[in-house]
């Protein structure tokens, strides 16, 4: 017996940590595009409704970044090193998907699907529980990323309503409640996903109570 | 520069959302229609959700059938001092059998990129079953056993990963067991048996610390205090065995 079984296992431990610093460091630099991103979004929430488009595609030079970003993050990712790692990004991931899924509802007032995450993003979403052969962004990170939506919605419910529109309430409200039906289809198991899912019914709630203000003072139809 | 804004176009699902928000009359029903839609998406966004869950079950009831039977093992691997190491070794020739028949069961949910998707399930299985062919290869061979030959015990059974980890936990539980070996040893006034133990020891423990620097593994740290341990309690078995021997050698003198 002799030592160089454990000089062999530092040498792959040391190399190891290296790919933890590239990572940590791209996944930095995703971040940061993606802040970004939120922040030209964010002003969808003091703009009437007819400019919400406008917003949307004022973003694309941001999105670029992201993509680029998770590009490079991909390229220091295998499948078989692929959910070792996936923790370190996942978070950013999670925040990118709504990014795509808020420009989306922006733009088109409809639930980005994961296929319009993959256009953006430049990465498939794995829907499907099979194994993996490439880079992907995950179903629960898609799925984060749609939860998200619910508390722009409530902010959008209130903001349009100090933008003067009255009637996009009730649509956001609609919007929600179909979203909130699809989550409540899922059997979550009590992880993060499950947390962050259980907050949605006060978005909801607060969205309602927009309405239930209108309503009551016979500001909409 | 301008893929994105054209990512947004090309993702609509055709029809221009404009008109459909603007017809209030097909509003209702667009809206049942919506629904129905998300409520067959997410119907299959839960198959798949729950076909994770399953999977991850299946290797978590394995792993504790495998970390069960591995244990096993190590017991009959410790009666080597009382009982005749042939028939010893026998026997935990056909528990190991029983324990590569579980680890060709649960490899079917470990192919590819699952193996590392579920190795926090998997890897108390892979812990306890390198303790237990490490215990058998010090016994029968004197060696520490190598990755690599972890590796190939386990391609047999269609395991493609054993990772860094799970092999250095694995062989980092050895010094508990060595342990036990060493005090049935001294029981049985075996000074040669003891003799390797402690030399087995030592050797693991300056291995571990070689590769604590590197590994920021949690789970090493621990282990590494609980080899200090056991080293130190051989250490002080060996020495109270010398301290009797000379006391002993002194009198007959």
């Amino acid at each position: 017996m002799d030592h160089q079984i454990f000089i062999d296992l530092q040498d792959r431990f040391d190399r190891e940590s290296e790919l933890f610093e590239g990572i940590k460091a791209q996944t930095k630099e995703l971040d940061r595009a993606c802040r970004l991103a939120s922040a030209q979004l964010s002003k969808a929430h003091s703009l009437p409704r007819d400019r919400a488009k406008e917003v949307a595609d004022a973003v694309g030079p941001q999105f670029v970044a992201i993509r680029d970003n998770i590009g490079r993050l991909a390229a220091l990712v295998t499948p078989a090193t692929f959910y070792k790692l996936q923790g370190m990004w996942a978070n950013a991931l999670q925040t990118a998907c709504a990014l795509v899924v808020f420009a989306v509802y922006l733009a088109e007032a409809r639930l980005a699907t994961p296929e319009d995450v993959g256009a953006y993003l430049g990465c498939k979403v794995n829907t499907g529980n099979q194994e993996i052969a490439e880079f992907v962004v995950t179903l629960e990170e898609y799925l984060h990323g749609v939860i998200s939506l619910f508390s722009e919605l409530s902010r959008l419910a209130v903001n349009s309503v100090i933008v003067g529109d009255v009637q996009r309430p009730q649509e956001i409200s609609t919007f929600a409640s179909e979203l909130y039906s699809g989550f409540q289809l899922l059997n979550l198991k009590n992880d993060s996903l499950r947390r962050r899912f259980d907050s949605i019914k006060y978005e909801v709630k607060k969205i309602e109570e927009v309405l239930y203000d209108l309503r009551v003072r016979r500001l909409t139809a | 520069m301008d893929e994105a804004p054209s990512a947004v176009e090309a993702g609509g699902d055709g029809k221009p959302a404009k008109a459909r928000l603007d017809n209030s009359e097909s509003l209702t029903s667009n809206s049942s229609e919506r629904k129905q839609a998300v409520l067959e998406t997410f119907g299959r966004y839960r198959d798949t959700l729950d076909a994770h869950h399953d999977q991850r079950e299946r290797v978590i009831k394995c792993s504790r059938d495998i970390t069960a039977l591995s244990k096993k093992m190590i017991f009959a691997l410790l009666r080597v001092t009382q009982d005749p190491p042939e028939s010893v070794f026998k026997d935990v020739q056909v528990k190991h059998d029983k324990v590569l028949e579980l680890f060709r069961k649960m490899s079917a949910d470990l192919q590819g990129s699952d193996a590392a998707k579920y190795n926090r399930q998997a890897t108390p299985a892979l812990q306890e079953y390198i303790e237990a062919i490490g215990l058998w290869r010090f016994l029968e061979h004197n060696q520490l056993i190598s990755k690599q030959q972890v590796e190939e015990t386990l391609a047999a059974s269609n395991i493609a990963l054993v990772t860094d980890e799970d092999y250095l936990l694995g062989i980092g539980d050895l010094p508990g067991e060595v342990n036990r070996y060493c005090i049935n040893a001294i029981g049985k006034n075996d000074h040669e048996a003891v003799h390797r133990c402690l030399a087995f020891m030592r050797q693991l423990k300056d291995g571990v610390s070689l590769v604590m620097s590197s590994c920021g593994s949690k789970d090493l740290r621990k282990k590494a205090e609980v080899l200090d341990s056991s080293l130190g309690k051989t250490e002080m078995a060996y020495y109270s065995m010398s301290v009797r021997e000379r006391e002993f050698a002194q009198k007959s003198h």
